[in-house]
């Protein structure tokens, strides 16, 4: 009864977008990031590729209720470098990781495919 | 770009290790606990694959339930490898469902003999013209797949079924992996756990059958506190509706595609600002 529609983990509804940048005005050069309907799947992977950059200072993210399909990522860079760029470069960064892991494995299943159709013969 | 941060993080390894009809066992290197972590997720869960979704049932004198067997029907795998052909019925522009972005099965049993009479997966009849989306996966060695039902002598079962895209996240029907092993650092050379034991933990505890593929650590090792996760032991185990290696190829497509939606949705912020 009391149960929202599972869609609304993934399905952004109109009006909201999908990110929010809010600058910290305490800290120079830092920015809290809300991502609407999304979770850890992206959350951990942004973060820990943010931490490899040196220029990039802080960098966590957190889930504030589990009800909610949402999280904050919170990113502070050195000064020049802003924090937006900052995450660009690890999107970037992982778009290319991860091609190269698509073509690692699809040539090591061919090669398995070929092995193993060799032992049938 | 920064060519320092491409060639620090090197290139993934991936050792394929037994590849079957319904597993693909795997070790991933040289990859970040996060990335290996996300893309176990994905495979889990955000794979778009085909499934039934809504049963008109017009005749059903079974002993089963109405809802008990459109359950059973949601839970059967449908042969998903070109699920992207369809749309998903939510951006379609029809009215309800349509051809684009639905496949119609229908199911018509009637018991005539004396014999219960079984009621099977390969009974679900596909109207759509291309045979590899939307049908019903048979692995069965006699070929006539999941029993869905039973039927007594004059009992009849005739309904109507919609499948359509979505991923499990709405229902886990639609989840192409049945289980997904996922191991690292099979020695605890990282600390990252802690074993229970009564009396000795290296006695009690069994040996991973991936303790083989990694170095013991020797006598009075000192701790490396420095390590990181790096070598990921998985096996996906496919439900049928996507063949593991499709599953492992397209996890890693929609991790991509999640990723450049975040890039577009920042450069029309950039734009919105007047960048």
């Amino acid at each position: 009864m009391n149960q929202p529609d599972r869609f609304e983990l993934f399905l952004l509804p109109d009006g909201v977008s999908k990110l929010t940048f809010t600058p910290d005005s305490r800290l120079p050069n830092t920015v809290n990031i809300k991502f609407e309907r999304e979770d850890h799947t992206l959350g951990n992977l942004l973060r820990a590729q943010l931490l490899q950059d040196p220029r990039v200072l802080f960098a966590a993210y957190k889930v504030e209720h589990p009800l909610f399909a949402n999280f904050v990522l919170r990113i502070q860079t050195e000064e020049g470098y802003p924090p937006k760029e900052a995450l660009k470069n690890a999107i970037m960064t992982l778009i290319g990781q991860l091609d190269r892991l698509k073509k690692e494995f699809a040539k090591e299943w061919e090669l398995k495919k070929i092995t193993t159709e060799t032992e049938d013969m | 770009m920064d060519f320092d941060l491409d060639g620090a993080q090197q290139r993934p390894q991936v050792t394929i290790r037994k590849a079957t009809r319904d597993n693909v066992d795997f070790v991933l290197s040289n990859v970040d606990l996060a990335l290996a972590n996300s893309l176990r997720r994905v495979m889990v869960a955000e794979i778009p694959t085909i499934a039934i979704d809504l049963v008109e049932i017009e005749i059903n004198t079974s002993v089963l339930a109405d809802e008990f067997i459109a359950h059973r029907l949601g839970l059967i795998p449908l042969a998903s490898s070109d699920a992207d052909k369809l749309l998903n019925t939510r951006d379609c522009d029809c009215d309800q469902y349509c051809e684009n972005c639905s496949v119609e099965l229908t199911l018509e049993a009637r018991c005539t003999g004396d014999a219960t009479m079984d009621v099977y997966t390969r009974d679900l009849v596909s109207r759509s013209r291309d045979p590899k989306i939307g049908a019903p996966i048979i692995n069965d060695t006699e070929g006539k797949g999941v029993l869905i039902c039973k039927l007594r002598k004059h009992q009849e079962l005739k309904l109507k079924c919609i499948a359509k895209k979505g991923i499990a996240k709405e229902h886990a029907k639609w989840s192409p992996a049945s289980a997904i092993a996922f191991e690292y650092d099979p020695w605890n050379k990282l600390r990252h756990t802690e074993y229970w034991f009564e009396v000795d933990a290296e006695k009690e505890w069994p040996k991973s059958k991936n303790a083989d593929w990694e170095e013991p650590p020797k006598d009075n090792e000192p701790f490396d506190y420095n390590a990181t996760p790096e070598r990921f032991y998985m096996d996906v185990e496919a439900v049928g509706s996507l063949p593991p290696n499709e599953i492992v190829l397209s996890g890693i497509r929609v991790l991509q595609e999640k990723l450049a939606i975040i890039v577009t949705s920042m450069k029309d912020e950039d734009s919105e600002m007047g960048y």
